[in-house]
């Protein structure tokens, strides 16, 4: 009797840990993840390639790998070999210009589970995502307008797209709120994301017509050092950059995929996501998701080196009175971070440049207007291709 | 070893990744098609020691005029194709005469003059992307809109590979040994390649030499980027992800097929499966891109280092005693 109970124990015990093992083998994912740039950029795929990493530590369910440097008319190819050689369960692709690709392989392969960043092309198995950036930089914005001397900020932007133009705006408007007679001065490179030489002849030239403060989209950090050598004050882009200026770097913005990431890979992982259900799943995340953050480095919102020049620098604010940037940004950062609140930079009333009413009182701006943004704000400068008559 | 991978695992993934399933093959054949295509060309003119390094560009310069046809000009659907496929001839050949005019003309070095042209090409896309071509339907972000479907060049199956662009590059590659061989153009051509006073002895116009080898060159490479364009994007991109180097690549493709449209037909498919094997190696194994490109470079390094021997033959003599 005794012996009979314990095969019986030592059977099911065996039989649960085969189960427990063959089970959760039958349970393991993995993900390809496709990259436009190099990851040793310090800009978009880089800050993709970190997440995917803490992606990977985080999961012992998921197993990942990735491919970087990957042309845009070759994406469907890399896709083709990631399911087919690779067995991958889903496939991550990171570039506007992969959209068509990857929604051609979607269809191709129906039983798996595709996801685009920065595209608006959906399936039922191709969700599609993106952090985005506007509240940083109108935070940004509030410093830049503080700091500058001589009311001329300095833009480097790559190319003319409503994302970047969404993001000038946002800074403008927050250069203004403080500094009401500071203009952004913007330059396109129009050449590629990544582009430190056009980048560096483009911050020269700025500063050569009088700008004190630098704000810039490209992937390298050639603009915070450009300033660095200069002496002035800049806002970082994407990675963080103050090790390139530890002096003249005030903030920037920082993008955090892996908030994204962590979520849609544990609702396809728990059966929530699957093949048939994605049509409408767009992440459109922001301070409030914990997707992008405010700061010089992770953990620093403000480099400590301008502490005193931002609290000094007090203004009669509409809102909250009189109030010191550094207080002001600080208190802006958690008003739009609170779901309840939720401030919005696009708040009417905002003219654009032209003097058309762009969002009226008490409006505002929903997240269609938000992606497809062509106008400029009052106190943008230059060149701005595409702007509405 | 580098990376921990031991060569045989890198070599039978590099090997896989070229010719080891139809999705491989159908990959290594996208690239052979380009790369036949320019080359066979660039055969031609090499041959006749025109050194047309321009093909990136009058790659480039076909992909536009096939643009422009298949979103401005919009001829009836029927002959869309058609015409794309003769103006990006047109457009390559006519990219290539700028430096065939300046060599007859005023005797600058076409090596020089070809590349220039390159930087030129590669910046008109970019305006013409950035600029008056932006599309309505991608968002301000820089690529035209995309072709009708008429416009499409139909593929293999499943596959990116456009049956029709392969099968001219065949028949390019064979007609073009043919043309070398049997006609006396080709004649002529070989004469002023081979010893250009004999062809002056002769008679021979070098002057129309150059300018026939470079149009048919450009024009061929005209010709594979309207492929490019109408068989993979189906719209205008950045210049560096429609060609991906086939301009620079088709010059080893010609030079390894010793200036013969014959061997092309080889070589364009070795350097296509060596492109597709390096993918591969990405893909499968997390090689960082540039370990992939200095590993291509070494082999194509090893190749050209060697191929001198292929000249020579193993014989064994004997000393004659006296």
């Amino acid at each position: 009797m005794k012996r009979s109970v314990f095969i019986f124990g030592v059977v099911f015990w065996v039989l649960f840990v085969l189960s427990g093992v063959v089970f959760a083998q039958g349970l393991k994912l993995k993900a390809g993840f496709i990259y436009v740039g190099p990851i040793g950029d310090l800009g978009w795929s880089h800050a993709h390639e970190k997440a995917r990493q803490i992606l990977e530590e985080t999961y012992p369910w998921l197993d990942t790998l990735y491919v970087e440097a990957v042309p845009e008319g070759e994406v469907e190819g890399v896709i083709d070999r990631l399911i087919n050689q690779e067995k991958v369960d889903i496939v991550v692709t990171t570039s506007f210009g992969f959209m068509d690709g990857t929604f051609n392989a979607a269809q191709k392969y129906p039983d798996k589970i595709f996801f685009h960043c920065s595209g608006f092309k959906r399936a039922p198995n191709m969700a599609t995502f993106m952090a985005d950036f506007h509240q940083i930089y109108y935070l940004n914005g509030l410093m830049a307008g503080a700091l500058t001397k001589s009311g001329k900020i300095g833009y480097v932007g790559t190319f003319p797209i409503p994302e970047l133009k969404r993001h000038i705006n946002a800074f403008t408007l927050g250069v203004r709120r403080v500094n009401p007679r500071a203009e952004v001065h913007v330059r396109w490179l129009q050449t590629a994301w990544y582009d430190p030489q056009g980048a560096k002849e483009a911050s020269e030239a700025l500063i050569s017509e009088g700008i004190d403060v630098l704000a810039f989209t490209e992937d390298s950090a050639t603009v915070v050092q450009v300033a660095g050598e200069k002496g002035l004050p800049s806002f970082g882009h994407y990675s963080p950059m103050l090790s390139f200026a530890p002096q003249t770097l005030v903030s920037g913005q920082l993008v955090h995929w892996e908030a994204i990431y962590l979520d849609f890979f544990a609702k396809v992982y728990a059966g929530l996501y699957n093949n048939t259900n994605l049509e409408k799943v767009d992440y459109w995340w922001l301070l409030g998701d914990g997707a992008v953050e405010l700061g010089a480095d992770f953990g620093v919102p403000i480099n400590p080196a301008f502490e005193e020049a931002l609290k000094g620098y007090v203004v009669d604010d509409p809102v909250y009175g009189k109030i010191s940037v550094y207080d002001l940004v600080l208190t802006v950062e958690k008003a739009m971070a609170d779901p309840e609140y939720a401030f919005s930079p696009f708040a009417g009333p905002i003219k654009d440049r032209k003097g058309v009413v762009r969002v009226p009182q008490g409006v505002r701006l929903p997240l269609q207007d938000l992606i497809t943004m062509e106008w400029a704000v009052e106190g943008v400068s230059g060149p701005w291709p595409g702007e509405p008559e | 070893m580098l990376y921990r991978i031991s060569p045989l695992v890198a070599y039978t993934v590099f090997f896989r990744g070229a010719f080891g399933s139809w999705y491989a093959i159908s990959e290594t054949l996208k690239r052979t098609i380009p790369l036949l295509l320019v080359g066979s060309g660039l055969a031609l003119a090499f041959r006749a020691q025109v050194l047309n390094i321009g093909a990136e560009g009058q790659i480039l310069f076909g992909a536009v005029a096939a643009t422009w046809v298949a979103l401005f000009l919009s001829p009836p659907a029927g002959v869309t194709l058609l015409v794309m496929f003769l103006l990006g001839f047109l457009a390559g050949a006519g990219w290539a005469l700028i430096p065939a005019f300046l060599k007859t003309r005023f005797a600058v070095n076409e090596v020089l003059s070809s590349l220039m042209l390159n930087y030129v090409a590669f910046n008109v896309v970019l305006y013409l992307i950035a600029g008056p071509w932006k599309g309505k339907s991608v968002r301000g972000f820089t690529y035209t809109d995309t072709f009708p479907e008429s416009a499409w060049l139909g593929t293999l199956g499943m596959t990116k590979v456009p049956y029709f662009t392969l099968f001219s590059g065949i028949v390019v590659a064979i007609l073009g040994y043919y043309f070398l061989k049997k006609t006396a153009w080709g004649f002529e051509l070989r004469i002023v390649g081979n010893s250009p006073d004999t062809a002056r002895l002769l008679g021979i116009s070098e002057e129309r030499v150059i300018f026939l080898t470079m149009m048919l060159s450009g024009g061929l490479a005209g010709f594979a980027g309207v492929g490019e364009v109408a068989g993979i994007h189906h719209l205008l991109r950045h210049p560096s992800h429609i060609s991906l180097g086939y301009g620079y690549t088709a010059i080893i493709v010609a030079w390894l097929a010793r200036a013969n449209p014959l061997a092309t037909l080889l070589t364009a498919f070795l350097l296509g499966a060596l492109i597709s094997g390096g993918d591969a190696l990405r893909v499968s194994l997390g090689i960082p891109f540039q370990v992939v490109s200095v590993f291509n470079g070494l082999i194509l390094f090893f190749l050209i280092a060697t191929e001198r021997f292929g000249h020579y033959r193993v014989s064994v003599r004997r000393k004659v005693k006296g």
